[in-house]
């Protein structure tokens, strides 16, 4: 199969959607803008307040006069406290609104994906832009873009101020702008790529820890000690020479900076003494202007360092908006209704890649109520059988009917409703297990839970979890057993309650007595609907009604386990093996 | 030999010790130095009011110059030399944990789960490095406040004491009014990175969801988690951002005081125009020096923390003790267990005959794995032995055991590399690529053999990872191989396959199959029925097939 990733927005698209986002909240983006730019151009008064300190020392007023600058000190420092936390917490306002928005969006189209569409593009895709990049945007939210928007706030207005204080310090103070732009020029290609080998080599140093200590017991069994050590040696030293190299080279960065503000400081300091000697300026001014240039170091050295973070966040917005633009997926025009509830397949062929069928003309009918096995080795097409029926693949050839109804009539809603499908898979859900059973049925009230559990024989298990149904379980909370999770995945089937139910689960958890318990929890969930069992352990061919032999991608025998059996086949021999009389 | 955090910190430190007093002195000089630059603009200010020559102006110009190229050198090689400390030291921690973790006597995973072990090995390790980079820093603000003080307290005695006794009062109060507000946005920032945890495990569980038809809930699901999330990020954003309002307006009022105090001195003619404008600008540095303790002081509370994980880690007593004896060398595999108890093993008693494949169906798990335990030297019994050609394992170094006896887990993991890389541990690859089926595997994956096993594993099923793990344990042609429940996700046809290429290629080598599988039993030679961790019942899988108890096990 080859990868086919998920859509990547261009610049015109994210600017499209960001600026809808923004659109909706016009009123707040101006009012915080607004507020931003006051209380940077009210705190450029602090200066000024302190070259006018300076000036009436240089004139030898009595102290007294000191204090209205001084009181003005105190007021701007009050005042732009005050509208720089309500610009801030405004901007926040506005940028988390707008990731909740995007994330939301995404997740919805996400979970709509089909699931072929997600299978050909690896789930890896969409967990990368799920975890990592969704992340690397909100941090740029919550920490860059406000830092950066204020320190490049603090600059500009900065500079409009020494021009106001004599246009010849802003010249003064543009004399550093050639040395910084060649930083960045300098700096932003070499940073990239190290950036994305040191994250790699980290990576890979993780993964490494992860295979040796994660498996310590296997490595220890045979004897691959050394060679373990070895790689996370390797591994370690990799990552260890790139973060040096990444310090060698942020610090040749501030090291341009700092020439940068050498420069700047000197000809503003030239110029004030200039000025002054001149006559043209005061004392205060040419201090204030100092001062001015002075306080830049900060801001200057954040919106320059954020350059390459802006550009990371930048290329995972256009991941997040790619999932979150596609269309939503369209429902047929009229949805028919199945009439029972039985299953059908005619000639029914299917490839994942052209020209090595997985399925050649399965022709399969399980009458209402039913329940059916099918058995057969691996790469035999029992999964992709199941799969088919589920809605979730597309038969390349034949047709596939629910109820005498075809899939493609029915609408994914409709398939969803009328057909489960219960996988190898397990998932718990991160949460309390009562929310985790409420996905399959939203509105089930505690003692409907309780029922279900009850059914599939785990309300015992439940029952003495610390806080019953408001445990919370999964990732990061009570770990379940493989059986448990098991059990969870019939429970939900229970509650989902469809008409049609597909059952492909193996038993993964080592002994017999997992096994034993599952299948009789499966048969209480099944009773009542119309059943396809993907058998893993024969017990449960022989407690289903018929068995369907698959075998490279055919049906090659249909009857009963005892018909089987007598009819001596593939069948008979297997069962004769595990039965223990030798075949 | 006892190790604490403690000393796990001070080896760490020592043993870049180096590279620690070098950054430390080089930072130390920048800090020092950037206290000057504000200094030196106070100076040029009193040459302009002098009406000093243009001449006076560059050379004062030329000491700032010297300064810039100073603190940014001093810089440069200090932040070098200090992560250079960090890494390293994180690099040996990182090894010494791997080694621990990886000695044969085991003891480490008592207690641990594996994913805490890495963590410990990758987020801990690196903590405790940064204490080598966080150390030179705090030294360096020390620099930074002590040549203030200097500066401040020649010029003038009392803007000096202002600055300086007025500086920790200040940062103080902004302690104080920050302290209920970062605890709360700590709190809520928890429940914001929730929601993104909420997202990717709802993606995690896709197949799952859509399985069910559970898409639409779970949607529902997480507009309200996201929502949630919001306002909790938005009550903390503005805490932060009032914190942050009253630190700036306090600074500007503490700044204005010392203008106010300054001014008058310089009126009153007991400082120069240009001391004022240094202590103006000293008093804004003064903020640096501080916001540096602070940071130093929360890595190093995380440093000693994370030192007190690793050092329980490296402490971890061993599992099994030392031993001098040496199993013969070609041994027969001849296994006897004697009187064996341990967990939920009573009194066990069996022999595997060399070139025999034994089944044992053990009703409790735990019995199972205990009795694996011993059989590897992973545990030492309580009483009674375990022998390999008349020789007791816990007279044997672990190590030397493992020589002679594999036992491979039920839930074993699988490397980073190919599927024949997996496999090639040992002699007899291709053989045992067929044996277990894997030749099935292959055909069905994009490279065959050659196909790259990722995340553990994980990137394969159950099935497929399985039958690579048993090919594994095959080609290591080990003279005794104990197998636990070597095929539980693979289907039974394949497994009947499986069973029967086990059987040959372990023809005249001494396997052990902890089994309650009918099809792998039925391969075996004898099986060894235990029942509560007692031996009930030997006799072959058709004679055993019988028994009720058997059936309950193996057949139910």
């Amino acid at each position: 199969m080859s990868r086919e990733l998920l859509p990547v927005a261009d610049g015109r698209r994210i600017r499209a959607v960001v600026g809808e986002l923004l659109g909706r909240a016009k009123g707040r983006t101006v009012a915080a803008f607004a507020i931003l730019v006051g209380a940077t151009a009210i705190g450029l008064l602090t200066a000024r307040l302190l070259g006018g300190v300076v000036d009436l020392v240089v004139a030898h007023r009595p102290a007294a006069e000191l204090v209205p600058p001084v009181v003005g000190l105190v007021v701007v420092a009050v005042t732009q406290a005050a509208a720089a936390a309500v610009g801030v917490s405004l901007v926040a306002r506005l940028g988390e609104t707008i990731l909740a928005e995007l994330r939301e969006r995404f997740v919805e189209r996400a979970l709509g994906l089909p699931l072929d569409q997600l299978e050909r593009a690896g789930s890896g895709d969409l967990t990368a832009r799920v975890t990592n990049d969704v992340s690397v945007v909100a941090d740029a939210v919550r920490r860059a873009m406000p830092e950066l928007g204020r320190s490049l706030l603090t600059v500009v207005l900065t500079f409009m101020a020494l021009a106001v204080l004599d246009w010849r310090f802003l010249l003064a103070a543009l004399v550093a702008v050639p040395i910084q732009v060649y930083t960045v020029r300098w700096y932003v290609p070499l940073a990239k790529p190290l950036y994305a080998s040191q994250r790699e080599a980290v990576g890979s140093q993780q993964q490494q820890l992860l295979d040796t200590i994660g498996g310590a017991r296997t490595v220890r069994a045979f004897r691959l000690g050394d060679a373990h050590l070895d790689l996370v040696g390797q591994r370690s030293s990799v990552a260890v020479d790139l973060a040096l190299r990444g310090v060698r080279l942020v610090t040749r960065f501030y090291a341009r900076i700092n020439l940068a503000e050498f420069v700047g400081l000197s000809s503003i300091l030239a110029v004030g003494f200039l000025l002054v000697g001149a006559g043209s300026v005061s004392v205060g001014v040419a201090t204030a202007a100092a001062l001015y240039f002075h306080s830049l170091f900060g801001p200057i050295g954040t919106v320059l360092a954020m350059v390459d973070d802006a550009q990371a966040a930048g290329a995972s917005l256009a991941r997040i908006v790619g999932v979150a633009d596609l269309p939503a997926a369209v429902e047929p025009a009229r949805v028919a209704r199945p009439v029972d509830t039985s299953v059908k397949t005619s000639g029914v062929g299917f490839a994942y890649v052209d020209g090595h069928p997985v399925l050649r003309g399965v022709d399969l009918e399980v009458a209402a109520g039913e329940r059916v096995a099918l058995v057969g080795a691996s790469g035999a097409g029992k999964t992709t059988l199941a799969k088919l029926i589920a809605g979730i693949h597309e038969p390349s050839a034949g047709s596939i009917m629910l109820g005498g109804v075809a899939l493609e009539e029915l609408g994914v809603a409709g398939t969803r409703r009328t057909v489960a499908l219960i996988s190898q898979e397990v998932h718990v859900f991160a949460g309390s297990l009562a929310d985790d059973l409420r996905l399959a049925r939203p509105s089930a009230t505690e003692d409907e839970m309780l029922a279900a559990l009850e059914k599939v024989g785990a309300l015992s298990w439940v029952d003495s979890l610390p806080d019953g149904l408001a445990t919370v379980v999964g990732e990061g909370g009570h770990q379940l057993t493989v059986t448990q999770a098991q059990q969870l995945a019939l429970v939900r089937l229970v509650l989902a309650d469809p008409p049609v139910a597909i059952l492909d689960e193996a038993t993964a958890d080592a002994g017999s007595a997992g096994a034993r318990v599952l299948e009789s929890a499966a048969s209480a969930a099944l009773a009542g609907r119309t059943a396809l069992v993907v058998a893993h352990r024969l017990t449960q061919a022989v407690a289903s009604d018929r068995v369907v032999v698959l075998d490279a991608g055919a049906v090659v025998e249909s009857g009963t386990h005892e018909e089987l059996v007598a009819a001596g086949g593939q069948y008979a021999r297997l069962w004769a093996a595990w039965s223990g009389q030798r075949g | 030999m006892s190790t604490t955090g403690r000393d796990v910190l001070r080896r760490s430190i020592a043993g870049q010790g180096r590279s620690v007093a070098l950054a430390s002195l080089l930072t130390a000089g920048h800090q020092g130095g950037e206290a000057l630059v504000p200094v030196v603009i106070g100076v040029v200010i009193d040459q302009a009011v002098a009406g000093a020559s243009a001449l006076t102006l560059v050379a004062w110009l030329a000491v700032l110059g010297l300064l810039f190229a100073a603190l940014s050198t001093s810089y440069r090689l200090g932040a070098r030399f200090a992560e250079r400390a960090a890494e390293r030291a994180a690099h040996e921690l990182r090894l010494d944990i791997a080694r621990r973790v990886l000695h044969p006597a085991g003891g480490t995973e008592a207690g641990n789960l594996a994913g805490e072990l890495v963590s410990i090995g990758t987020s801990d390790a690196k903590r405790v490095g940064t204490v080598n980079n966080v150390l030179p820093f705090g030294v360096a603000g020390m620099a930074g406040l002590l040549v203030t003080a200097i500066v401040l307290l020649t010029r003038s005695v009392p803007l000096g004491l202002l600055v300086l006794l007025g500086t920790p009062p200040l940062l103080y109060l902004a302690h104080l009014i920050g302290k209920p507000l970062e605890r709360r946005s700590e709190a809520e920032q928890e429940r914001s990175a929730f929601a993104s945890g909420v997202a990717a495990d709802l993606v995690a569980g896709l197949r799952v969801l859509k399985g069910v038809g559970a898409e639409r809930a779970a949607i529902d699901r997480y507009r309200r988690t996201s929502r949630d999330s919001l306002r909790a990020t938005l009550r903390a954003a503005r805490a932060q951002a009032w914190h942050d309002g009253s630190l700036l307006a306090l600074t500007g009022i503490f700044i204005a005081v010392v203008a106010l105090v300054g001014g008058n001195l310089a009126a009153a003619g007991q400082i120069s125009i240009g001391d004022l404008v240094a202590a103006v600008g000293l008093a804004q540095y003064l903020i640096t020096p501080f916001s540096i303790f602070s940071w130093v002081n929360g890595e190093l509370a995380q440093g000693r923390a994370s030192a007190g994980r690793i050092a329980d880690v490296l402490a971890a007593p061993p599992a099994v003790g030392t031993g001098a004896r040496a199993l013969p060398v070609p041994s027969t595999g001849h296994v006897q267990v004697r009187g064996l108890s341990r967990g939920a093993l009573r009194d066990v008693e069996f022999e595997a005959r060399p070139g025999e494949l034994l089944g044992v169906v053990a009703t409790d798990p735990a019995a199972a794995t205990d009795l694996l335990d011993c059989l590897g030297r992973a545990a030492d019994p309580l009483s009674g032995s375990v022998s390999v050609d008349s020789i007791d394992l816990s007279t044997v170094d672990s190590q030397r055991v493992r020589e002679v006896v594999l036992v491979a887990a039920h839930d074993a993991d699988l490397f980073a590399g190919t599927i024949v890389e997996n496999v090639s541990t040992g002699p007899l690859v291709e053989d045992a690529l067929t044996a277990a089926a894997v030749d099935e595997v292959a055909s069905a994956l994009p490279d065959g053999v050659q196909t790259a096993v990722t995340e553990r594993g994980r990137s394969l099923s159950g099935g497929q990872r399985q039958r690579v793990a048993l090919a594994r344990a095959l080609a290591a042609d080990a003279p005794v191989l104990v197998l636990h429940d070597p095929t539980t996700a693979v289907d039974t046809v394949t497994e009947a396959r499986i069973a029967a290429g086990l059987a040959s290629m372990r023809r005249g080598r001494t396997t052990i199959l902890v089994t309650t599988s009918p099809a792998l039993l039925s391969a075996t030679d004898r099986v060894v029925l235990l029942d509560d961790g007692r031996v009930v019942d030997q006799g072959s899988h058709a004679t055993l097939a019988v028994r009720a108890d058997y059936q309950a096990a193996v057949l139910a």
